[in-house]
């Protein structure tokens, strides 16, 4: 008994070794296992090193007295950037406006060049422009600007994008705010609120299912790092460890912090909003320190469901939730119940996101632009801030446009089942420094796609006439007024072929000035034109305006069989309006690390690629193509003392459609065409030319102007016949440009008399 | 158009200009290659006429012209501002910055040929010659009519070129510089001569 007793002792004693010895090997797992997540939750919070996008930010909008802006515009330009009307605008972010006179406090801002504090001013504007500009201390300023608009980010697929707070940066109110409504005990609580557990445990089986959380805001920024949602009791325990973890090492204000940056808040598409930094710019538009109640309770009620609450798509649910947490607020003497009435009156106050804020075919040029420098992964994740020359204005111009454009043209051209529609291309840029400011790259504005500004080539017809006849004037052998045979022309292309180009029309018109066989845009003169120069010089002049290939010298090439983009037909005629100035077309300024170091600068350069005197000439010739030629109709919008260049351009069977022209300081190419190059059945005149026009017109562009260079002198000559004559006596009576040199015959009964009696009145004038 | 330009009108010059045109125009009604024509009684008032009627007439060698506009350009209050800022800039050791702004002015004001010249002087001091000389040419293009910042243009091409080792262009640049300020503006009506010297474009050569 006793033995067996002993063995059975020794038995249970064994027994209990060994259960002892496994509970000691279970613990020195959990031991291990519990280090691990305190590694690893450790590692997580120290070494969170966010990746940030780039940010593209627009051209500011400058201010100086003279800037022809009227106060309603300067105004818009306030509210496009949120500012928010005051009758006290003394904090950044808020302006008065008092009839013709704004007083304004602009918001400290980074500009590509240097950083601006915080600036008051007062302005005076009236339907011209402004008129006088103070500080705050009654001194006149010379300049000053807002910042600048931010256009977009530069973030991988599926990527996170966040503006990163410092403890600095965040209103008081807001972790007060979220306190309230998420953690009521997270000053005190170790990182789990059992309270809080119990309190949601209890509503939910009184709920019959999981309602509420219950959830620290250190558990939740745990559930956030590893980005998991499954809602098993093992994840449960594994947070709540990992929460305790976080909550022995590190200060509440430091996970206060972490959390405010970390908090999904957002969905934008592809991109995913993160932190309330970026959610305040997201979902109002400004930076969180210039948030108020409701904005403030709107964001922390979002925390708990983004999508659920998504005040653009769930307007009613955004607001219920939003009162709900002004109430908790209360309830917690976050506010006060009078200042959350007042708070819950008001309306969600979400900015809509009109579509092609983004402006995709904008932003796909700035990437191009700058994939020769960096690397994607620069781009996405390095936090670079990247100053465009994007005209806000003109782009939402040339976008709405060319949509209500090609909508017009829809009506009248059925499209058949299965056909793609008609599209599109604006380009916009400043002709003396270069600058795109605008690019259209399709009827979806929204959508970045196929962007046809940068990527359609397409024949650029007529638009290749202006850099022929530059070519012959250039030669000396040709000025406006001399006169070209518009005659039928066969050119052997090889023992079998031959060339029989035709006009438009498929009319001859015989002789003619070369300016109205420009301005006509006569084929067969231009034909004539240019074999005479030759093709090789011809092709010499494009590559010499930008054309960054050799193109091919083949008679066709004088009607425009040479393909190129919109934006490639931008650069040839910003070398044209820039007087025979080439400058690199450019959308980036300037790039900065984010730590706000200069790494990359764009400077402007120009490069002389012909004699100014030609160029003035044919610029002259450009304006009657407005006057007189295929631009005509530009002038039932335009003011007719708007004085604008162009050219209209058509390829073979009216498969592209284009206009490109320029005024003093902006050049603007728009084109129309199907995808599948099927004929649009339109002119340049009837597609594109309605689309430029009403861009120009909307720019509020000023007028074409150059001084005569030495060498050249203006003159007075009839259009059609090419003859010298005064407007008071010849017919049609257009100014030319040409070489002082030359003298034009004189057209019958505009002679001498005339000169004398100009002299006879210059004496009168003298001695009176 | 210009906003900021000093026209003279200098009544001796037009004066001559007038007998002249009478006299050669009377010489003319001899050896005229068209028959005498009704006196139109229309006010010849056209807006062109100025610089259009002298060249209309079909006489073998060029007529006078009027006198051309003579201009002075000056900096817009805003961009004088940017031009201080940038020097400033510039002096700090800051080209970069001081072109940028310098950029921000020709925005402004982008026909204004003083600014192109004041970015080709910064371009000069970065040893960047090619560009400055282009700058020059193109403040060259704009400044018709205003002898001084012409002569700045020329100036600045003119450093450009030495800078190159293009000594012969470099001496023919600074010839036409020296010309433009020595041409004889002996009327009191002319903006006064004053050169575009370093110390009034102020960019520390």
């Amino acid at each position: 008994m006793a033995r067996s007793g002993s063995r059975s002792n020794k038995k249970k004693r064994g027994s209990w070794r060994w259960l002892a010895l496994i509970l000691l090997a279970a613990l020195t797992v959990a031991a291990v296992y519990l280090l691990y997540l305190d590694s690893e939750v450790t590692r997580q919070f120290e070494g969170r090193r966010w990746t940030l996008p780039a940010r593209v930010y627009a051209a500011p909008q400058e201010l100086y007295v003279g800037l022809p802006l009227p106060v309603a515009q300067i105004e818009e330009e306030l509210r496009r950037l949120q500012y928010r009307s005051s009758d006290d605008p003394s904090h950044p972010g808020e302006y008065r406006r008092r009839g013709s006179s704004i007083a304004v406090t602009l918001r400290a801002a980074r500009f590509a060049d240097e950083e601006r504090a915080a600036l008051s001013l007062t302005l005076d504007a009236d339907e011209q422009g402004i008129t006088s500009m103070r500080g705050a201390q009654g001194q006149e300023l010379p300049i000053a600007r807002l910042e600048p608009l931010l256009i977009g980010s530069v973030f991988p697929i599926h990527g996170e994008d966040r503006i990163i707070l410092t403890p600095a940066d965040v209103p008081p109110l807001l972790p007060r705010a979220l306190k309230a409504v998420e953690d009521r005990n997270f000053d005190t609580h170790h990182g789990v609120d059992f309270l809080a557990i119990a309190r949601a445990l209890w509503a939910d089986v009184r709920a019959g299912g999981i309602a509420q959380g219950g959830s620290t805001l250190t558990q939740q920024l745990v559930k956030s790092y590893f980005l998991d949602s499954r809602q098993t009791l093992g994840r449960k325990l594994k947070e709540a460890v990992m929460a305790i973890a976080l909550e022995r090492r590190f200060s509440k204000a430091d996970i206060m912090t972490a959390y405010l940056n970390e908090i999904f808040l957002g969905q934008d598409g592809s991109r995913a909003v993160h932190g309330f930094g970026l959610a305040s710019q997201f979902y109002f538009g400004k930076p969180i320190g210039e948030l108020d109640i409701a904005e403030t309770a709107l964001l922390v009620g979002l925390a708990r469901g983004p999508s659920y609450y998504d005040p653009r798509h769930q307007p009613a649910r955004a607001l219920a939730r939003r009162n709900l947490v002004l109430k908790e607020m209360v309830s917690q003497q976050v506010v006060s119940a009078e200042e959350a009435r007042k708070a819950a009156a008001r309306p969600l106050g979400v900015v809509t996101r009109a579509s092609g804020s983004y402006y995709p075919a904008y932003l796909d040029f700035v990437r191009r632009a700058l994939r020769r420098d960096y690397k994607d992964q620069d781009l996405t994740e390095a936090g670079l801030r990247i100053f465009t020359s994007l005209d806000p204005r003109a782009q939402q111009l040339a976008e709405k446009t060319l949509e209500s454009e090609l909508s017009r043209q829809d009506k009248t051209h059925k499209l058949k089942v299965g056909q793609q529609p008609l599209e599109g291309a604006v380009v916009v840029t400043a002709p003396q420094s270069g600058e795109v400011i605008a690019i259209v790259g399709g009827r979806r504005v929204d959508y970045s796609g196929f962007n046809r500004a940068l990527d359609a080539t397409r024949p650029m017809g007529s638009l290749v006439k202006p850099f022929i006849y530059l070519t012959a004037l250039e030669s000396g052998q040709f000025n406006a007024s001399t006169i070209v045979q518009d005659e039928p022309v066969e050119i052997e292309l090889s023992r079998r072929r031959v060339w029989r180009p035709e006009n438009f029309t498929k009319q001859s018109n015989g002789p003619v000035p070369l300016v109205r066989a420009l301005a006509e845009s006569l084929n067969l003169a231009t034909v004539h034109v240019g074999v005479q120069i030759g093709l090789p010089k011809v092709a010499d002049t494009l590559q010499r305006f930008g054309l960054t290939r050799k193109p091919q010298e083949v008679p066709a090439l004088l009607l425009g069989a040479l393909d190129v983009t919109p934006l490639q037909a931008a650069q040839l005629y910003n070398s044209l309006a820039n007087g025979g100035f080439r400058t690199p077309l450019r959308a980036v300024r300037a790039v900065l690390g984010a730590d706000g170091k200069p790494l990359k600068a764009f400077p402007l350069e120009v490069t002389p690629v012909a004699p100014a005197d030609a160029v003035y000439q044919l610029q002259r010739m450009m304006l009657q193509v407005m006057q007189h030629g295929t631009g005509r109709p530009a002038y039932s919008i335009l003011p007719s003392n708007l004085t604008v260049a162009g050219k209209s351009g058509t390829s073979s069977d009216l498969r592209d459609s284009w206009f490109a022209g320029f005024s003093g300081n902006h050049v603007v190419v728009a084109w129309m065409g199907y995808d599948d190059n099927r004929s649009t059945g339109l002119t340049g005149s009837a597609g594109a030319l309605p689309v430029w026009t009403r861009v120009m017109a909307g720019l509020g562009t000023t007028s074409w102007s150059a001084p005569v260079p030495e060498g050249v002198k203006e003159v007075s000559m009839e259009y059609a016949s090419g003859l010298a004559a005064e407007p008071n006596c010849g017919q049609d009576v257009i100014t030319v440009a040409v070489p002082a040199s030359v003298q034009l015959p004189v057209k019958s009964g505009c002679g001498l008399d005339r000169v004398i009696e100009r002299a006879g009145e210059w004496l009168r004038d003298i001695i009176h | 158009m210009l906003p900021r330009e000093l026209k003279s009108t200098r009544p001796t010059r037009f004066l001559a200009v007038a007998l002249g045109i009478a006299a050669l125009t009377a010489c003319q009604s001899f050896t005229g290659p068209l028959p005498p024509q009704p006196k139109s009684h229309q006010p010849a008032s056209a807006p062109h006429s100025q610089t259009q009627a002298p060249s209309t007439a079909p006489v073998p060698q060029p007529v006078p012209l009027p006198p051309p506009e003579r201009k002075a350009f000056r900096l817009s209050a805003a961009s004088s501002a940017l031009v201080s800022q940038a020097h400033t800039q510039a002096g700090g050791g800051n080209p970069a910055a001081a072109a940028a702004t310098l950029e921000r002015a020709l925005r402004i004001e982008p026909s204004n040929p003083l600014l192109w010249i004041e970015l080709g002087r910064l371009r000069l001091n970065e040893k960047n010659a090619a560009q400055a000389d282009s700058m020059g040419r193109k403040a060259l293009a704009l400044a018709t009519g205003d002898p001084n910042a012409q002569a700045a243009a020329w100036r600045l091409i003119a450093e450009s070129l030495r800078a190159r080792g293009r000594n012969d262009e470099a001496g023919a640049a600074q010839q036409k510089a020296d010309a433009l300020l020595a041409a004889p503006l002996a009327d009191e009506e002319a903006a006064p001569v004053v050169p575009y010297t370093e110390e009034v474009l102020g960019v520390a050569i």
